[in-house]
């Protein structure tokens, strides 16, 4: 079956670029054993899809390939939610800086003569 | 302008009920009798009270020169925080504090960050001269300045940590006015406390509350946010009547649809996070 050729490539090809930027500093070991889970579940289903059906009858859907949707469609959401908390992270030490430099770069008429007799 | 006689007495030194703050009103009776012949100018002049006047500005080059203009007369240290505007706001304050008033500060965002990340910059910034009052106050122009006195009052009293102006929502039109009500209801969902007018900009906190406030909101969502905090600090509020003006410019301002619902949203993530 293609599909399940394009399944492994896919996911050995995904492994080693998590394992580089895991290398190169840009990952967490954290975020790479959750990747590799991901990846490896892929290679998984690609060479025996029946056992998502065995998973899917046990849960109570019918099909395996659904059962992969919809793990699929939560993953895809709980990313989302993910990546909004930390752009709102980014966002508020971006805040954090902005008042951080309005604060010290402080402009009165009284600290602008002194500056001005001092010099 | 009239001051309510009573309100004077209340704050007699004599009496010594101003009690949150580390400062007391010092100053004998004479002066709160002189005050009342030049009410208008020194209010606040004779008590031994720093009041900061905190305005948050974002592009408000129309009324900015006069909203400081109106806080002058009340001879009050004025915290301007400029959010990163677009136009020359920051210019006109300059200018102003340069040439009549050097009781003025600026501190400038060098990018928009919203009306809750100014507010917080202009509380911190007067947290550090040691404020026994921080009043907060809108820059388009819907405030009365006299009404800063109005707000300061129940602090100098010791009756409030928190004072709110309500703005008398019959002065509104139909769509401020519900979405006000709409502010007002969701903030009490939310946080558990109804406020008469959640979203009002004319607010005054004696030091204890200023620093005990804890906001992470950067748009307009500070101000139910603001509310949160005094439940969750047990912070003492009182709300006073205060007048509204309206005008056109500052009807295309704040709260409306939009703002409310991206608030709502807001508040709903804040949950889960």
């Amino acid at each position: 079956m293609i599909y399940s050729i394009l399944g492994i490539l896919i996911g050995i090809f995904a492994i080693i670029l998590s394992f580089l930027r895991f290398k190169e500093g840009k990952m967490s070991g954290g975020m790479l054993a959750f990747w590799l889970g991901v990846w490896i579940i892929v290679i998984w289903i690609s060479l025996y899809p029946e056992s998502t059906t065995f998973l899917a009858n046990m849960i109570g859907i019918g099909r395996g390939l659904d059962l992969a949707l919809i793990l699929g469609l939560i993953g895809c959401y709980y990313l989302i939610f993910k990546m909004y908390t930390m752009i709102e992270n980014i966002e508020i030490q971006i805040t954090k800086i902005v008042r951080e430099i309005a604060l010290q770069r402080e402009y009165s008429q009284k600290e602008e003569k002194e500056k001005k007799s001092l010099k | 302008m009239k001051i309510n006689i009573k309100s004077l007495q209340d704050i007699d030194p004599s009496k010594n009920r101003f009690k949150n703050n580390h400062k007391q009103i010092s100053r004998s009776k004479n002066v709160i009798s002189h005050n009342l012949g030049k009410v208008d100018k020194s209010f606040f002049e004779g008590l031994d009270l720093d009041v900061y006047v905190v305005v948050p500005a974002y592009n408000e080059n129309k009324t900015i020169k006069n909203v400081l203009k109106g806080l002058e007369a009340k001879n009050l240290p004025i915290i301007l925080v400029d959010d990163g505007s677009d136009d020359d706001t920051y210019r006109i304050v300059k200018s102003f504090f340069d040439k009549s008033y050097p009781k003025g500060y600026i501190y400038r965002h060098v990018l928009n960050r919203g009306l809750g990340a100014s507010l917080k910059t202009g509380i911190e910034a007067a947290l550090r001269k040691n404020p026994d009052i921080i009043v907060t106050f809108d820059a388009d122009g819907q405030h009365d300045p006299e009404d800063v006195i109005k707000v300061c009052t129940p602090i100098m009293n010791g009756e409030a940590d928190i004072v709110i102006g309500k703005r008398d929502f019959n002065d509104m039109p139909v769509t401020k006015k519900l979405g006000n009500y709409i502010m007002n209801s969701i903030t009490w969902i939310f946080y558990g406390i109804h406020v008469h007018d959640s979203q009002s900009g004319l607010r005054a906190f004696n030091r204890k509350a200023g620093e005990s406030l804890n906001t992470k909101s950067r748009g307009y969502g500070i101000s139910s946010e603001i509310i949160r905090e005094i439940k969750r600090n047990n912070l003492k509020l009182q709300q006073v009547p205060i007048k509204t003006i309206y005008t056109e410019y500052s009807l295309s301002k704040g709260t409306n649809t939009q703002v409310g619902l991206k608030i709502l949203f807001k508040m709903i993530m804040d949950i889960f996070r």
